[in-house]
């Protein structure tokens, strides 16, 4: 059976990437003085998620970086090392060390070798740091994953799974890969395993002790096995207790003693001694072979009895003992000596005994163990919760677009019920309305599915942050609000350089130097706001600073010096826009960061490229703060039709400031081509647009029509319509997918009456007016 | 490139014969690959799109998706420009683009083997020699068999931003 693996390249592509960015935010989190032993293993996972995946698909490189990274990691979990910010600093380093790989993979970019031998050298280096002697690293991590996580072990079950493994599974590192997984999640225990050189179909059964679900792992298993040559078996019986596993597991490498005693003393409420006493334990256990197991069995309940718990604790030695008498092979077993005899022939323990007593067991153990418990257990819960499908963006797109037909249907039919006026039946138009409704809700829920909280963009600031202003050497808060706002995914996609350049920008020019703020009077630490709210059909993000604010004369001077037409007397809003103009920059000097005066420009670009917009507002010496306002959705746009000639146009409605009827007398031209309006005292450009579009307007006499005044980007135009029609949500298509690009038309629509209506490109417009103002002047 | 082409198309289309769409274009009739043809359906009125070509009448809803429409008729000076609710228009699905073709009338659908399709003999005019794969005589009608995709996505029909030449 052989696969193409490339077909899942992309998914763990994702996943990875996923899985490291999910690393990264817990690192930002981490407080490195008390770290929190759950985000530990939190990181932990993520990291050992990736070594697994990618040494299934046959990426060393990452697999092997990941793997040190995963041992430091270890470690520190453990305690064995305490947490300092420059392991810190090292795993973020590695964690983009470990993109680029993945980059590099997609065929994007190059890995920096050296950077990848640095790292793995300085994460080997902290690993060896000053901790005890190591152990043989992936024994020692599956024992103590155990450990950690015996206390969580409410929900363990017990998976007893059989398959035979393809050829090629078989013989490569497929295998390990699987059971690496599979030790990730909980305790593994092989029982039987092919002989190694033997021929002929492999057969391994494993024992798995975990407290995730058979989902989880059947994908990697079915994977491996021969097409359906697969079983997994749930012995429910076995309640993922401590006190269960004591019979069965005398002597298996995945489930280490501490596992026995520590079952026993979870009732005791007395856990340091009992952690102590379990080292005892430990001691008794480990050199015995299984043999002696029911004599240690008394032992460690004679280190039990004066406890509290020991009554629960008889009452599972009952049981305990229970399993074992009625067994035929054990006798066997002890004869043998082999711990491993014992599990081949034992079928799904029947013991339903034996879950009331795990549930005795497990209560007052929960309220013993107190707070990391609750932690993971409610991590565990979320984990269990939170399940989602990956589905490929076409197919929402299909899904968005067959709504977005249903809808203009439903309009049609609104229509034509309304024309039909009384003669429509009663039924019909209670049917429509209906209908109505729900096309409604069905369209609500399905542009949700591409919705997406912004936290996504949001959560790769503090990194940005925390790294420039190391390397600006300024004390800098990044506070974020509103990280829940959802927008569709094509835009977060398309906001996140904008965003970064406009928080790179206010770190380098906005936020001062430490010394600078405390002179100025304000604290050291300069505050950047990340905020995201709704306004209107509007998602707002802003990007605020407490830092120098823009300095309007600079500005000014720069903007004459390169030749732009300025005047003392334009507002604060048109100057500060200056700095979007490709190539200003007011730095003094250019530094790596920024200051070449490129970027701002390109920040505007892709904003309006995107149906928004940005905004400036700044105090000089109290702060700057940028406000980019973006639609909702890329595929719906609230739109105002207008009527020119015998054609429709719609008009984005958020260019839209105003409209009125010119008086006779407002309009003025200037050397008899290029018109203007007067509108309160201000002079604005006239775009007429049936002149524009060569089209028969139905009024030869401006003060029959409309104009409209449109703002685009800071610049108002007054656009020359027939006639206003009305306000609509339009469903956003291309013209570009079956035809061209078509000057002063960002796209086109369908009407209700099936009809298609194009869409105005307003900044297109508003320049085609400057350019024929310029003609003219 | 022309003549490696046909030569190409001789060789694969000796014994199977393909189908062909035939339409008029005033008193000539021409042939089209039907595999190009999506769907054959009424004219109705476009929208306008600005500053476009004569021929480019504007662009319809079909079923969600935006199609432009092209009437050959004016490209080509052929025949009487009148829309009437015979007027036809062929949806072709050419590189991937749903284009619309204004005809007078579809007539035929045919099956000509390469044997049939002769060399067009060069000319200039409105209509290149390019765009012709050849000429077939069917009874007493000859047929202009058209290589429609190059037509529609040659930059003489301003369809395509960048037409391959």
């Amino acid at each position: 059976m052989s696969i193409d693996m490339s077909q899942f390249y992309q998914v763990f592509f994702e996943e990875s990437e996923e899985h490291l960015a999910a690393m990264e935010s817990l690192l930002l989190e981490l407080d490195v003085g008390d770290p929190d032993l759950e985000q530990l293993n939190a990181i932990f996972r993520a990291a050992h998620s990736i070594k697994g995946s990618a040494g299934t698909f046959g990426f060393t490189d990452l697999a092997e970086t990941t793997h040190i990274l995963e041992n430091l990691l270890d470690r520190i979990r453990k305690m064995e090392l305490p947490l300092r910010a420059d392991m810190v600093d090292a795993f973020l380093q590695a964690g983009d060390v470990l993109r680029s790989m993945l980059d590099a993979h997609q065929g994007r970019g190059a890995v920096d070798q050296m950077a990848v031998i640095a790292i793995c050298d300085r994460l080997r280096q902290l690993s060896s740091g000053n901790a005890a002697p190591s152990l043989p690293v992936p024994a020692q991590a599956a024992e103590d994953e155990v450990a950690v996580r015996i206390p969580e072990d409410t929900g363990r079950r017990l998976f007893d799974i059989q398959f035979v493994p393809t050829d090629i599974a078989a013989n490569g590192v497929g295998i390990e890969n699987l059971l690496d997984e599979l030790r990730s999640l909980g305790d593994l225990e092989i029982v039987s395993r092919p002989a190694p050189g033997e021929t002929g179909p492999a057969y391994w059964d494993l024992r798995l002790l975990t407290d995730q679900s058979r989902e989880v792992f059947a994908d990697q298993i079915d994977f491996i096995a021969e097409n359906g040559a697969w079983r997994i078996v749930e012995d429910k019986a076995v309640a993922a207790d401590g006190t269960t596993a004591f019979g069965f597991f005398p002597d298996c490498p995945g489930v280490p003693d501490e596992l026995r005693g520590y079952g026993f003393f979870r009732g005791s409420g007395q856990r340091n001694e009992a952690a102590k006493e379990e080292d005892d334990a430990y001691g008794f256990f480990e050199p015995l072979p299984a043999v002696a197991a029911a004599p240690v069995e008394d032992d460690s309940f004679g280190f039990f009895e004066p406890l509290p718990a020991s009554p629960v604790a008889s009452e599972t030695k009952d049981d305990g003992y229970g399993f074992f008498e009625p067994l035929p092979s054990a006798p066997a077993v002890i004869e043998e000596g082999e711990g491993f005899g014992f599990f081949v022939p034992i079928p799904p323990p029947p013991v339903p005994a034996e879950v009331p007593v795990a549930s005795v067991v497990a209560e007052p153990a929960q309220v013993a163990l107190g707070k990391p418990t609750e932690r993971q257990a409610k991590t565990a819960v979320a984990a269990s919760g939170d399940s989602s499908i990956r589905v490929s963006i076409e197919k929402v797109d299909q899904l968005i677009n067959l709504v977005g037909e249903l809808v203009i249907t439903q309009a049609m039919l609104l229509q034509t019920s309304a024309q039909m006026q009384e003669t429509a039946p009663e039924r019909l138009l209670n049917g429509l309305a209906q209908l109505e409704r729900n096309t409604r809700d069905l369209q609500e829920s399905v542009m949700s599915i591409r919705m997406m909280p912004i936290s996504f963009v949001f959560s790769r600031f503090p990194r940005v942050v925390r790294d420039l202003s190391a390397k600006l050497g300024k004390q800098v808060e990044l506070k974020t609000l509103g990280e829940t706002t959802e927008l569709d995914k094509s835009l977060i996609e398309r906001i996140t350089d904008p965003l970064t350049h406009l928080i790179r920008n206010s770190l380098d020019h906005g936020i001062e130097s430490p010394e600078k703020r405390v002179a100025a009077g304000k604290s050291p630490t300069g505050t950047i706001t990340l905020k995201a709210y709704h306004q209107g059909g509007n998602i707002v993000i802003e990007v605020g600073d407490d830092g120098a604010g823009l300095p309007r004369e600079k500005i000014l001077q720069k903007a004459r010096e390169r030749g732009l037409p300025v005047s003392e007397q334009m507002t604060d809003q048109e100057v500060f826009h200056l700095i979007f103009e490709a190539g200003f920059s007011t730095a003094d000097q250019v530094t790596d960061v920024s200051g070449r005066g490129v970027g701002m420009d390109v920040v505007r670009r892709n904003i309006q490229s995107m149906g928004g917009r940005v905004e400036i507002d700044s105090m000089f010496g109290i702060g700057t703060r940028m406000t980019v306002r973006l639609p909702l959705t890329l595929a719906i746009l609230d739109g105002m039709s207008v009527a020119v000639g015998d054609q429709i146009y719609i008009l984005p409605l958020s260019y839209v400031l105003e409209s009125l009827q010119p008086m006779p007398g407002d309009i003025k031209t200037l050397s008899n081509q290029a018109r203007v309006v007067q509108v309160r005292g201000e002079y604005l450009p006239v775009v007429v647009l049936h002149e524009m579009f060569r089209l028969k307007s139905a009024w030869n006499d401006f003060t029959q029509g409309i104009m409209v005044v449109l703002d685009a980007d800071g610049a108002r135009v007054a656009l020359f319509v027939d006639a206003l029609l009305g306000q609509h949500q339009v469903v956003i298509k291309s013209l570009e997918a079956n035809y061209r690009k078509v000057p002063g038309i960002s796209g086109a629509t369908i009407m209700g009456d099936g009809h298609v209506a194009l869409i105005l490109d307003v900044s297109a417009i508003a320049g085609m007016a400057r350019t024929n103002m310029q003609k003219a002047g | 490139m022309e003549v490696m082409m046909q030569g190409a198309a001789a060789g694969e289309d000796d014994l199977v014969a393909s189908e062909f769409l035939t339409f008029t274009l005033g008193s000539e009739e021409y042939a089209i690959d039907i595999l190009k043809v999506q769907e054959i359906r009424g004219y109705e009125t476009p929208t306008l799109i600005a500053n476009a070509p004569p021929f480019i009448k504007g662009v319809i809803n079909l079923r969600g998706i935006i199609v432009p429409i092209v009437d050959l008729r004016i490209k080509f000076n052929l025949g009487k420009v009148e829309y009437t609710p015979f007027t036809v228009v062929i949806i072709l699905n050419i590189a991937g683009r749903v284009i619309g073709a204004v005809v007078d009338s579809v007539s035929d659908v045919l099956s000509l083997t390469s044997a049939q399709v002769r060399q067009a003999p060069d000319f200039s005019g409105s209509f290149d020699t390019k765009y012709i794969l050849g000429l077939a005589s069917i009874d007493q009608r000859m047929l202009i068999v058209t290589d429609i995709e190059r037509l529609m996505t040659s930059a003489d029909m301003e369809l395509i931003e960048a037409a391959a030449e």
